[in-house]
């Protein structure tokens, strides 16, 4: 590891500030992806904001019909708080393994946008609200590309607003080894409809049209037993090809309606 | 490792060269490129701070030309360093075609990872170097379909003495198909499988 210069940060603003007056600052949250990178000399920031003692950042409140979770609430506390939301529960408690739960946080997940994380997927197939220090983007624009968002720098994810659907469930494929996903597929039924957004297959969270047709129609797991998407532009890694990951994305569309439907 | 791919760069051969010959243009289309060298009239080096995710690295890659079949393509073989992050090789087929009012160009690369690379796995190796590649052919597409962007020099400079024009597309075109493929295998240390 280099040397950094390590900042707490006692508020949003401050941080903010803070970022903005650093040569080559970078933003500190569960510290799961950016601690191993740092480690391996792979990155050199000038300094680093630690955002682990806003208070801020870890406010949930659940209305009616949306929950909203800080930035900075960790995976194992969206995993056991009973919430409006049972498959977002569902979806935190099979990220990583229990020491990345019990670190990692929502804003610091999507603010990285890794194509296999799990929560993409969440944020996208419940149509949520990203909420920063500056503004509000639908999850939609939210992902850009493999690790790519639309924010700015210096912008930071403040918490996520999540409208409650009728029914929803998350499956996924997870690698054995590191619980990422290699095909993870959310699906809800939502106020506005179908929605089914697909993690770790493509270079960002992607939604697969034919599908939420198929589902508009019956709300059941047979309706999407031919519908296969092409795999073109999909993922190949060691892990597997892009074929299978086309393949899987079928099956875990299915097993996750039936999930929903239980 | 395996990439391939093919892109139709929206202007006729000639402008491409032309534009691909200027280090300006270049060090423009590749992203995060400091500065590209030529060591020789058949090897190049390129400087390049790639930056994917979490992961901020600088990498310098070293092409060098062989198998020369001007305009149809060639072999390239390259090597890169990414300092603590191990290092990478590997050789490439270049073709080019004429498309119409544009030029297709598709390449098949084979390469190999070592040092730290290796030893943590190749979850974003593939997608990185496509999404490097994808930015490098668009940002060039961006530069030859808008000439107005080009420095005036681009457009009346002439080709070294003894060079053809081929040959000196496909290095440029090369370099940033390493540097894009060496950059994003600094990646993959960062993410433990």
């Amino acid at each position: 590891m280099y040397a950094f210069r390590y900042h707490h940060a006692g508020s949003i603003d401050e941080a903010v500030r803070l970022h903005g007056s650093c040569e080559d600052p970078g933003y500190l949250a569960g510290g799961h992806t950016l601690l191993p990178t740092l480690k391996m000399r792979l990155a050199q920031p000038s300094d680093l904001i630690d955002l682990g003692t806003i208070d801020a950042l870890k406010n949930t409140s659940t209305g009616t019909d949306t929950l909203i979770i800080g930035a900075g609430v960790r995976h194992n506390d969206v995993a056991r708080m009973t919430h409006p939301i049972p498959a977002l529960a569902g979806l935190a408690g099979q990220i990583g393994d229990f020491q990345v739960r019990n670190r990692g946080t929502l804003g610091g997940s999507i603010a990285n946008a890794d194509p296999a994380a799990d929560y993409p997927a969440a944020l996208v197939g419940l149509g949520a609200t990203v909420i920063t220090d500056r503004r509000q983007i639908a999850a939609d624009d939210f992902f850009v590309d493999l690790f790519e968002t639309a924010l700015q720098e210096g912008e930071l994810v403040t918490s996520v607003a999540f409208p409650a659907p009728r029914r929803a469930a998350y499956m996924k494929f997870p690698n054995p080894a590191s619980r990422y996903a290699i095909v993870g597929v959310f699906v809800a039924w939502t106020a506005s409809g179908m929605r089914v957004a697909v993690t770790g297959a493509g270079a960002r969270v992607f939604r697969v049209a034919a599908m939420e047709e198929a589902l508009e129609r019956n709300f059941s797991p047979d309706v999407l037993a031919d519908i296969q998407i092409p795999d073109d532009g999909l993922n190949s890694d060691i892990h597997a090809t892009p074929d299978y990951r086309a393949h899987l994305v079928t099956v875990m569309a299915r097993r996750a309606v039936a999930l929903a439907n239980a | 490792m395996n990439l391939s791919g093919e892109y139709r760069i929206n202007a006729q051969r000639d402008v491409v060269w032309q534009a691909l010959n200027d280090p300006a243009v270049l060090r423009q289309a590749i992203p995060g490129c400091e500065t590209v060298e030529q060591e020789s009239s058949t090897a190049f080096t390129a400087r390049v701070k790639a930056k994917i995710g979490p992961v901020s690295a600088v990498f310098t890659g070293r092409v060098e030309l062989k198998d020369l079949d001007p305009p149809g393509g060639c072999v390239l073989s390259a090597e890169g360093k990414g300092g603590a992050a191990g290092f990478a090789s590997g050789d490439a087929r270049i073709t080019l075609l004429e498309d119409g009012q544009g030029t297709l160009l598709r390449y098949e690369a084979e390469g190999k990872v070592g040092g730290k690379l290796a030893q943590v796995g190749a979850r974003l190796v593939e997608a990185s170097a496509t999404k490097i590649a994808n930015t490098f052919f668009s940002r060039l597409d961006g530069l030859v379909a808008v000439p107005e962007t080009l420095p005036p020099a681009a457009a009346e400079r002439s080709l070294p003495a003894g060079r053809r024009m081929p040959e000196v597309f496909l290095e440029r075109v090369f370099i940033a198909l390493v540097v894009a493929a060496v950059g994003s295998l600094g990646i993959v240390a960062a993410f433990l499988q």
